[in-house]
């Protein structure tokens, strides 16, 4: 498999690398998708060449409810990475998908104070450009909320 | 609570090498910031004095180890050039992290096969000093994964004391483990750097009151739950069972060996018990191996890149319960000097060096003699736990 190019903006990813493509083409059209067997209907994450409960091939991108549970999160308080300094501090981390909580996405919080966090609460996708200082670009990618 | 995956992860099989190789050579070059010595100069020093201590001539060293996956290799040419010697050198997979515990089975099958009598395991770092060319510091490796590139990255899920910090918030949320016990780990291996000479932390004292009092870098983590980033190295050396009984100094066996590994490989957030170690696969094929149980192990080492990987290492290894370490590791039970089950006596990755396991190693050796500075009463059995992430090792030794 080709490797993701490493983007003049990076952090922001080759949203053009094929493993990934569908999940940024979903998100530009605010929607949550996860590559799904067609022969027994289990999200595949990360996306891989075959599902590993049927080894079926045919794993189309199908969208998502975005309904989820926060499994865990961390707040960056003090810069650690030269590319996020300027978010801190930010909360990130990962998302159980309410349609199959083995699927674990990672993502940033939006919508919330730290404190108001806590494991298992209910999150949901929402659509939010991503960009960062010295980027061209604003990548439409899923940030996660609380749902009150 | 979240049942493991299924594809959670196995233990690698391994023959059984019980007492069939000991470390009776250990030696450590200076630790230190960045020092601008090259990682293959400081590897050089730690080799030199190993075999020193091993009572051995360079000539005699007819195996050498290095690392297997990152950090500085050390070239049989340099081995050499360095010595004045030009014997053949066995070369083997070896260096820190979680080949610093299965190093020895390579070289006890190597020794076994007349492949080589003496084997030197060598790893070292000069990352204090490369630190600002690598993406990330030391997490620059982990940038370059595919998956982590597109889907963790851009949302700020790196480097490493990101992934730990969401792992101790899980645990906490599923066992109730607290900040204050993460903290006796941080406070029990400063303790143990203060009494070692060498160590970087040596002369910074902690407390539990004082590891409370600091901020947070990535909540729930403090810097003193992080390891020390640092230019060093350590080397061991290792023979066979005719050789080993009339080493210069008492010989420490290998009993067991063991090694596990996660089904998600490096991609923590997806791994199939993100609140565990490979270790529950390693741990128990090493003492079974063994032929020992957990309760009679005297001094633990273990890769401690951060306190909650110390903390469920302890609990995958069998030491307490799964979910039982905050309360396993409260006060002083780590501590050398009476406490329930002594822990990183050196110091660790947080106050000792980051020299990744290596130095583990070595500190576990000085024990079973009883060299080491902050010196386990009596110690027979002492064992280290290495670990990657995707792997974790188990090295059992013991003395006579
Ligand atoms: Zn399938």
């Amino acid at each position: 498999m080709d490797l993701p190019r490493r983007m003049p903006d990076f952090p922001l990813p080759d949203t053009e690398w094929a493993p990934g493509r569908g999940f940024f083409e979903a998100a530009a059209r605010s929607e949550l998708a996860i590559p799904r067997c067609a022969a027994c209907q289990r999200l595949v994450w990360y996306p891989k060449p075959a599902c590993p409960d049927c080894g079926g091939r045919a794993l189309p991108w199908a969208p998502v409810s975005g309904r989820g549970a926060l499994f865990s999160w961390a707040t960056v308080r003090r810069p650690l990475w030269k590319p996020f300094a300027e978010k801190v501090p930010y909360t990130t981390g990962l998302v159980a998908l309410e349609e199959d909580p083995r699927v674990r996405l990672v993502s940033l919080l939006a919508d919330c104070a730290p404190e108001e966090l806590h494991a298992d609460m209910a999150v949901h996708a929402v659509f939010r450009p991503l960009a960062f200082a010295d980027s061209d670009r604003a990548l439409v990618v899923p940030f996660f909320a609380p749902t009150r | 609570m979240p049942q493991p995956l299924p594809d959670w992860g196995s233990a690698t099989p391994l023959d059984d090498v019980s007492r069939q190789v000991a470390i009776t050579g250990v030696g450590e070059a200076d630790h230190s910031r960045a020092s601008g010595r090259s990682a293959s100069e400081i590897a050089l020093q730690a080799v030199e004095r190993a075999i020193a201590d091993a009572g051995l001539a360079p000539a005699e060293v007819d195996g050498l180890m290095t690392s297997a996956g990152m950090g500085a290799q050390l070239a049989p040419a340099e081995f050499h050039s360095h010595f004045g010697t030009n014997h053949d050198l066995w070369t083997g997979p070896g260096g820190g992290m979680t080949w610093a515990a299965t190093a020895p089975h390579a070289a006890a099958r190597a020794i076994a096969a007349g492949e080589a009598r003496n084997v030197v395991n060598v790893f070292s770092v000069a990352w204090a000093s490369e630190r600002e060319q690598m993406e990330g510091g030391p997490g620059a490796f982990h940038a370059a994964e595919p998956m982590k590139a597109v889907f963790e990255l851009p949302f700020g899920w790196f480097p490493q004391p990101v992934y730990f910090a969401t792992i101790a918030r899980r645990h906490m949320h599923e066992y109730g483990t607290t900040l204050e016990q993460l903290g006796a780990i941080a406070v029990a291996c400063r303790r143990h750097a203060n009494l070692t000479p060498g160590a970087l932390m040596h002369d910074k004292p902690l407390d539990l009151e004082g590891y409370l009092a600091r901020p947070m870098l990535v909540d729930p983590l403090r810097v003193e739950d992080c390891c020390l980033i640092s230019d060093g190295g350590a080397a061991y050396v290792m023979t066979g069972p005719e050789r080993a009984r009339d080493a210069a100094k008492p010989p420490a066996w290998v009993l067991g060996v063991g090694e596990g590994r996660s089904g998600a490989g490096l991609y923590w957030s997806q791994q199939g018990d993100f609140t565990a170690t490979p270790q529950v696969f390693s741990a128990p094929a090493a003492f079974e191996m063994a032929g020992i149980a957990p309760a009679e192990v005297d001094v633990l080492t273990l890769y401690d890149p951060f306190t909650i990987v110390a903390l469920m290492q302890i609990e995958d290894m069998g030491f307490c319960p799964k979910g039982d370490g905050g309360a396993f590791v409260e006060g002083s039970r780590l501590h050398f000097d009476g406490g329930a089950l002594p822990y990183n006596t050196h110091g660790g990755l947080l106050s000792h060096a980051y020299v990744l396991g290596i130095a583990h190693v070595v500190e576990v050796v000085r024990q079973l003699r009883g060299e080491a500075a902050a010196q386990v009463p009596g110690a027979r059995v002492g064992v280290y736990g290495g670990y990657t992430g995707h792997l974790a090792s188990t090295l059992v030794l013991a003395r006579d």
